[in-house]
């Protein structure tokens, strides 16, 4: 059988613990996620769970709304509610087994251990600001329409963030982290890493080979 | 004390480097994804939607499928229907792709070949994954929720990280790397 390039290789290993440990998160690690990704959250924000699985998120925020027609007296508002479906809410834990993925199958199964503790700790942390600067524009949203008038620039502001957050980082932040932690995976990936590396950990090389290395240099 | 100076010139002179792609790489990618929430972006990646939605039909109706496409929504004779949102069309990977290719320290040439061969080799995923979301929508919904908001998301961004590590090799490997060029 021929031998895989490490390319090939990564790829297979990492689809296959996608498929296994996205369907062990969907079926049996979500609930308990879910409990914790609130507690977590909750020590920042008040998190209300429905019946139906719904958070209700009431934001702290100070503004003025101006006076209306229909409102004559301009109001003061402290905080802002809103519901977020379970289905949005679910998409700040999934982060978690993908980067477990991506870690086991980089090369190097005895290497992976500590990137897998430290990436974890990473990942949740970032899960748990996700939400809260999610929820932060969300409110910032509500906010701005409940007192009209938009501006252009705000009002793409928030798409741009929230598209980030909804659509881009949930996805992409486990293999920056990944790369980030595994040395290993990195220096596959990224020629410099190892160059950049190397100095730290080798011996320090003999006077006359540095002599010579430094007369080669431009 | 030679080696010490040797060790601290090789080491100024690779940082620069990381330093240089990281920063290439998020202006790129937050340039990108800033035109591509305006509206002007939003009816072009429309229109491409409704493009990708026409081959994904198209092959079904090739293999012996049957569907009926109206506009970016594919629909079974059972009753299921699928569209095509944003999202969906693998722009915002093909942005992380063009950005990772950007940024890496390449000829013009290799990036460009690294460009249409990423992109296409994407958009092919993409096309499979939206023929696989359809057939997968008409036998569970559960099923198909799972694998195409988390599942296909992940292997679509697994597989970009593929094809830039792919191309990353072909350049070293045609001297186009960042060690010829120091």
């Amino acid at each position: 059988m021929p031998k895989l390039k490490p390319q090939s290789r990564f790829l297979l290993r990492g689809s296959v613990l996608l498929v296994c440990l996205l369907s062990l998160w969907w079926f049996l690690l979500l609930s308990p996620m879910l409990s914790m990704l609130k507690g977590a959250a909750g020590a920042f924000l008040l998190i209300q769970e429905n019946p139906s699985g719904d958070w209700t998120l009431r934001v702290p925020l100070e503004k003025t709304l101006p006076a209306t027609p229909e409102q004559p007296v301009a109001q003061q508002v402290h905080s802002i509610d809103f519901d977020i479906p379970r289905s949005d809410v679910i998409a700040f834990t999934f982060s978690l087994p993908v980067y477990w993925a991506i870690i086991l199958a980089a090369p190097g199964v005895r290497r992976n251990l500590r990137p897998l503790l430290v990436g974890t700790v990473v990942m949740a942390a970032v899960e748990v600001a996700m939400l809260l600067v999610f929820a932060e524009i969300s409110a910032r949203g509500t906010a701005a329409q409940l007192a009209g008038g938009e501006d252009a620039v705000g009002k793409w502001a928030r798409q741009f963030g929230g598209y980030l957050l909804a659509s881009v980082l949930p996805y992409a932040t486990p293999f920056v982290v990944a790369l980030w932690l595994h040395r290993g995976l990195r220096t596959e990936i990224f020629p410099w890493s190892s160059a950049v590396e190397a100095p730290a950990s080798a011996p320090p090389v003999d006077r006359a080979q540095g002599r010579r290395s430094k007369m080669r240099r431009p | 004390m030679t080696w010490n100076v040797t060790l601290c010139y090789h080491s100024n002179l690779i940082h620069i480097r990381p330093l240089r792609f990281v920063c290439i790489f998020v202006c790129s990618l937050l340039i990108g994804f800033g035109v591509l929430v305006t509206p002007q972006a939003q009816s072009v990646t429309g229109r491409f939607s409704r493009a990708l939605v026409s081959v994904s039909h198209g092959l079904i109706q090739m293999c012996g499928g049957h569907a009926t496409q109206n506009g970016a929504i594919l629909r079974a004779p059972g009753g299921f229907a699928v569209e095509m949102r944003d999202g969906c069309n693998a722009v915002n990977v093909t942005i992380l792709l063009c950005s990772a290719v950007l940024a890496f320290p390449a000829t013009w040439r290799m990036k460009a070949a690294g460009l249409l061969a990423g992109i296409a080799i994407i958009q092919a995923v993409n096309i499979f994954r939206f023929v696989t979301l359809f057939y997968l929508g008409q036998y569970s919904m559960t099923w198909f929720d799972f694998a195409h908001a988390y599942l296909w998301e992940s292997l679509i961004m697994l597989d970009t990280m593929v094809v830039f590590w792919f191309w990353v090799t072909r350049v070293l490997r045609a001297g186009a790397a960042p060690h010829a060029e120091a």
